[in-house]
């Protein structure tokens, strides 16, 4: 575990109040299963909606979350802060697996729809409204008004990428619009957002 | 020297909401190497992670059930599970230090060679099961053969080699994963008569790469060596 200061340390958002999530995380590496328990409790919820938000599947998403959290305890120190906050790596964890698990899905879906000889299926792009709020946390708010002030055409690309676990490739086949758009919209996206949320999260 | 950015800042944007394609995820981590140390692409690359790390808070919590923690500290603690975080037999290792020329070999390493026939030749009758799923065989300039096997989305892998040449004296052969292009150390492995079958409790799930040095029998925490084999682990 790399925690301490670095050159180029990245921004950092506004944690829970209390104790530090990296002081948590260097306990965890003692095997306190206090700060485990800590920890779990400040970021489960919100890395079983986003597992969710991509598997949409109760049973996997309850999985995914438990293989990060089960990774968090036994190999504590792959968090390097160099990289960013431990909720960022906590739910960078939780999202890659979640997309590895979309993808597998995919496949076995192309695969099977090819051995019945069928085309491709229609296949719904949910584009749920993640921006309805009403009494939200600071941050969830913050991070929603964010969103909220993409261009469409920029939004779209961190909703289907992110949100709903979809590839550059795959998003420009859907869109028809040219890779190197589809590419240049998540930069600039990404960007925007940094603006936005690097100014109101300190 | 000044180096431009522009490209890796657009593939460290994609890949941090985890939408890269396999030909872009190879072609950043050549364009990381190619820079070598570059506190400019550490910059971008906490940056991106900390805005998408963020955006999960869009979403609405969902309460998990209320004995998960129990439960993932009862399997962690379950035989065969890590005692403690920082119990000494874990198998994952340590970040190392920085790549450098390491990234380089990513994009060399490709699957073509079939050692499932190996595989099951030189499976012990009484040895552990080998996890379903995916087979993945090492590239290398060395003599001898050297696969996994693990099951996308577990923990745990089985490694295999037959025709190892003996590391030498003070010796052994390393296992490393990459994560983000980090090595983390996965195994220490001493062959005998040339031939390792070895049950690993690393999670490969979030590694890119797999790679063998020979280091000394230490087992240090990063690697000092070239790699002498090689195997990309694809998205499954």
């Amino acid at each position: 575990m790399t925690i301490g200061t670095t050159r180029g340390a990245p921004m950092r958002s506004a944690e829970p109040a209390g104790t530090r999530d990296e002081d948590l995380l260097l306990r965890v590496g003692a095997g306190d299963e206090q700060a485990f328990r800590e920890l779990f409790g400040r970021y489960a919820a919100v890395a079983h909606a986003l597992a969710f938000r991509l598997v949409r599947q109760a049973q996997v998403a309850e999985e995914i979350v438990q293989e990060a959290f089960l990774a968090v305890w036994r190999n504590p120190d792959r968090y390097d802060a160099a990289r960013g906050s431990v909720r960022s790596w906590l739910m960078g964890t939780v999202h890659h697996r979640a997309v590895d698990a979309v993808r597998r899905e995919q496949a076995q879906r192309r695969r099977a729809e090819q051995a019945a000889g069928l085309g491709p299926g229609i296949v719904e792009d949910p584009v749920d409204d993640v921006l309805a709020a009403i009494d939200l946390p600071r941050e969830r708010r913050l991070v929603r008004t964010a969103l909220g002030e993409l261009p469409e055409e920029q939004r779209e690309v961190i909703q289907r990428m992110y949100f709903d676990g979809l590839s550059q490739s795959q998003i420009a086949e859907r869109t028809g619009l040219p890779l190197g758009t589809v590419k240049s919209r998540a930069l600039l996206a990404m960007r925007r957002l940094r603006a936005h949320l690097g100014e109101g999260s300190r | 020297m000044i180096r431009d950015h522009a490209l890796i800042d657009e593939l460290l944007a994609i890949r941090a909401l985890d939408g890269l394609d396999e030909g872009d995820a190879e072609q950043l981590q050549r364009e990381l190497a190619a820079h070598g140390e570059c506190d400019e692409c550490r910059r971008l690359e906490a940056q991106h992670a900390e805005i998408a790390g963020m955006l999960a808070l869009a979403l609405d919590p969902r309460p998990v059930r209320e004995d998960m923690a129990d439960r993932i500290i009862a399997e962690a603690q379950a035989p065969g599970g890590a005692t403690s975080p920082a119990a000494p037999d874990e198998l994952t290792g340590r970040r190392g230090a920085r790549l450098g020329p390491w990234q380089a070999a990513f994009g060399v390493a490709a699957a073509v060679a079939l050692v499932l026939a190996f595989v099951l030749a030189t499976r012990p009758e009484a040895g552990p099961p080998i996890p379903g799923g995916v087979i993945v065989p090492f590239e290398g300039a060395g003599p001898g053969e050297v696969a996994l096997a693990y099951t996308p989305g577990e923990p745990g892998a089985l490694v295999w080699a037959t025709g190892l040449p003996d590391p030498g004296a003070g010796k052994v052969y390393e296992l490393w994963m990459f994560e983000n292009g980090d090595p983390i150390r996965a195994a220490c492995l001493a062959p005998s008569g040339g031939a390792v079958a070895a049950s690993l409790d690393a999670d490969l799930n979030s590694a890119e790469l797999m790679a063998v040095t020979v280091e000394s029998s230490e087992c240090p925490d990063a690697p000092t060596t070239d790699p002498l084999y090689t195997a990309t682990l694809d998205a499954q």
